[in-house]
């Protein structure tokens, strides 16, 4: 028995060592802060991860000694890897990381050390070049940037001209909540169509740019709770009123919204700017149909301007190669063509500022109802109020979805739901 | 009366016969109508019920996002060796735990058992910083070797091999057969459905294994199917045409492995039922 099982155990020792193949390559080789070589991996999704490989062929050219590996997963799937990496003390972390804005304070709350601090490698010469409320979401309470700031998603109304010309609404007489929910009834009575999609139980998105236009989080700026603010309240009672006039679409998911897009279900869909790409990407056939105009505001001459998304770049500070990290990272969030290539070909609206007067922002979108909607946006990015961002914000996203769902499907009172919504999450946060 | 009694039971059991099959084929037809339209045109109100013209364009952008054929090799070469590898040493480790007397027999057992218990997220990460230090991030190893012995297909195998009847191993011994021949060519035929059974569970567990796999491997070209196809949905854009033409090729194996185990399966299934 004994001799079977050592051939057993050779056997098996074969088969691991023929479908062994050794990846190790030349990554043991690093070079200086001044002249950085070797190979970094650098980890995102679709099209961030095509605009990084692209950019690298300009990159090579400054850093000709340097070797960049982009790999691609989706957002999910690179968060879970990431998570694994940091709690597995920094292993198997590639040098440069992904990720969306909203994450970063959760990240870092978590793992304190497990990111480089960037203003040590000399980014905090870059401070004025981007867009001011995507730079303190990048920073820490010190002002240290932990994140190089890549992209924005200033919000606006994606809309449906056609619908609004059957209904007879002028766009432009759109200026406060009050005016869009009497456009909606309108054009509901129309085209049938409801005018916007919101995922009741799931998203918040819509009180999320509420908050924002009126410069709040699900915080204040002393970082503490305002669901029961007078500006959470009248935010979330628009979204009730809009309920109640059979407004709103509740369909679900990433997936339900863009189903709605390209059914012709809803007449407008309140979101990013990034959003554009999608709806070019998915509703071919709807060429010309669409235009954006701003948020409205809660009362004539307020603020109509927020912010839905956007990411940056990370460094785990376990990475071999941090003087080539740096490089790529310095080089990718401030070089003009790589944004303009991000923004051009995939819609990824840059932070930094000086691309804002490139041609293929001011051009006219024929998608778009020949209208220049990127350049309405950026002249606005300015104007995006800065809010409070911390590592509560997921939590307090979940807690909302849920008051969002009392109120609108079980006819819980506004002030009741926030209510107990600020309660949970004082609980949850003291945990 | 009788007759039109019967006729309209007949009535009843067939409509809702039917309404099952169209609840449970009908999310897999969708699927494969999905697979031959474009992105934009899967979300359309009525929902398209007939096969577009747009699968040799779906395959051609799925392959070009992930080299299909890599994809498939790599899903493939994993769940077949793990699976011939897994089912062989459960059934040694059952066949041994089931006929064969040692010191600590129960104990080991317990233990295996026990292993059962541990909720796969608690290890996840120790077994990933292992993987680290050996160097073997992005190989098929990786993903083969952690889970080779299986507690669940350890558990199923020495309850099937409980069943044959000591006589016959008795009986090869008589005869002068050694151990491993008994094995080999009295066991394991006798436990086919056992075999067939667990073979079928690890490859479907396998194939359909997203969370190691994901984190373990880094590079498109080492990509399980499961994981590629993750790695489709986008943040904006996703590829609906594309998804769908996945998720069908990826349930094709899995079909055709089934088909090939279903007769010793089934038996397996029944095996139990009957007592002599």
């Amino acid at each position: 028995m004994k001799k079977y099982m050592s051939i057993m155990i050779a056997i098996l020792l074969l088969l691991l060592a023929a479908c062994s193949n050794n990846t190790a390559g030349d990554q043991g080789k690093t070079g200086d802060a001044k002249h950085p070589s070797g190979t970094i991996t650098v980890w995102g999704w679709d099209v961030a991860a095509s605009t990084m490989k692209a950019a690298v062929e300009k990159f090579q050219k400054q850093y000709p000694d340097v070797k960049v590996k982009v790999e691609d997963f989706n957002s999910g799937d690179l968060y879970e890897k990431l998570t694994v990496g940091l709690a597995a003390r920094g292993s198997g972390l590639p040098d440069v990381v992904l990720m969306e804005d909203e994450r970063i304070p959760g990240y870092v709350h978590q793992f304190p050390t497990g990111f480089l601090p960037l203003n040590k490698l000399g980014y905090d010469k870059y401070k004025d070049s981007f867009n001011p409320a995507k730079v303190a979401t990048v920073q820490n309470k010190d002002g240290d940037f932990i994140a190089a700031p890549w992209d924005i998603g200033p919000a606006g109304v994606f809309y449906r001209v056609d619908y609004f010309k059957k209904a007879n609404v002028d766009p432009n007489s759109i200026k406060t909540w009050d005016d869009y929910i009497a456009a909606g009834k309108k054009i509901k009575e129309a085209t049938g169509a409801k005018l916007l999609p919101i995922d009741i139980p799931n998203y918040d998105g819509v009180f999320q740019m509420m908050m924002q236009q009126q410069g709040l989080s699900y915080f204040d700026k002393d970082g503490k709770l305002a669901l029961q603010s007078k500006e959470a309240i009248r935010a979330m009672e628009v979204i009730k009123k809009l309920h109640d006039a059979d407004l709103v679409l509740n369909n679900k998911g990433w997936d339900g919204i863009v189903t709605a897009t390209v059914n012709g279900s809803v007449a407008t869909v309140p979101y990013g700017v990034w959003y554009a790409g999608s709806i070019m990407d998915q509703a071919p056939d709807l060429k010309g149909k669409w235009d954006v105009f701003f948020l409205p505001s809660f009362e004539e001459g307020g603020s109509r301007f927020a912010n839905v998304g956007g990411s940056s770049l990370l460094i785990p500070s376990t990475s071999k190669n941090q003087s080539a990290a740096y490089a790529f990272v310095e080089f990718f969030t401030t070089d003009k063509d790589s944004q303009l290539l991000g923004f051009e070909k995939y819609g990824l609206f840059p932070s930094l500022k000086e691309t804002y007067s490139a041609p293929q922002f001011t051009a006219n979108s024929e998608y778009f109802n020949n209208s220049p909607i990127f350049k309405k946006f950026a002249d606005i990015v300015d104007q995006v109020p800065q809010i409070n961002v911390n590592e509560n914000l997921a939590k307090a996203s979940s807690i909302m979805s849920n008051a969002q769902a009392a109120i609108l499907l079980e006819n819980k009172s506004v002030e009741s739901a926030l209510r107990d919504a600020q309660k949970q999450l004082e609980n949850e946060l003291k945990k | 009366m009788i007759t039109s009694k019967k006729i309209s039971s007949k009535i009843g059991i067939y409509s809702l016969l039917i309404a099952g099959v169209i609840l449970s084929i009908g999310p897999f037809y969708w699927m494969l109508v999905g697979s031959t339209l474009p992105s934009g045109e899967i979300f359309h109100i009525p929902p398209k019920l007939l096969p577009g013209d747009h699968l040799a364009k779906n395959f051609q952008s799925l392959n070009e996002s992930l080299g299909i054929a890599k994809i498939f090799w790599n899903s493939l070469f994993i769940a077949l060796v793990y699976t011939f590898t897994c089912t062989l040493i459960s059934a040694m480790a059952g066949y041994a735990f089931a006929k064969f007397h040692f010191k600590g027999k129960n104990l080991f057992f317990f233990i295996i058992l026990c292993t059962l218990m541990i909720p796969s997220q608690v290890t996840l990460i120790p077994l990933f910083e292992m993987m680290v230090s050996f160097n073997w991030l992005n190989t098929y190893q990786a993903i083969i070797l952690p889970s080779l012995a299986s507690p669940f297909a350890i558990y199923l195998m020495r309850q099937n091999m409980k069943a044959v009847p000591d006589s016959i191993i008795e009986a090869s011994r008589v005869d002068g057969a050694g151990e491993l021949r008994i094995f080999f060519t009295i066991i394991l035929p006798v436990v086919r459905p056992a075999l067939a059974a667990v073979s079928i569970f690890l490859f479907m567990s396998q194939w359909n294994s997203l969370i190691w796999p994901l984190i373990t491997l880094n590079s498109k070209e080492m990509f399980t199917l499961p994981v590629a196809l993750s790695s489709l949905i986008g943040m904006a854009r996703i590829d609906y045409g594309q998804v769908m033409l996945g998720t069908t090729l990826s349930t094709i194996p899995i079909m055709l492995f089934f088909l090939l185990l279903q007769k010793h399966f089934i038996s397996g299934i029944l095996g139990g039922s009957v007592k002599e």
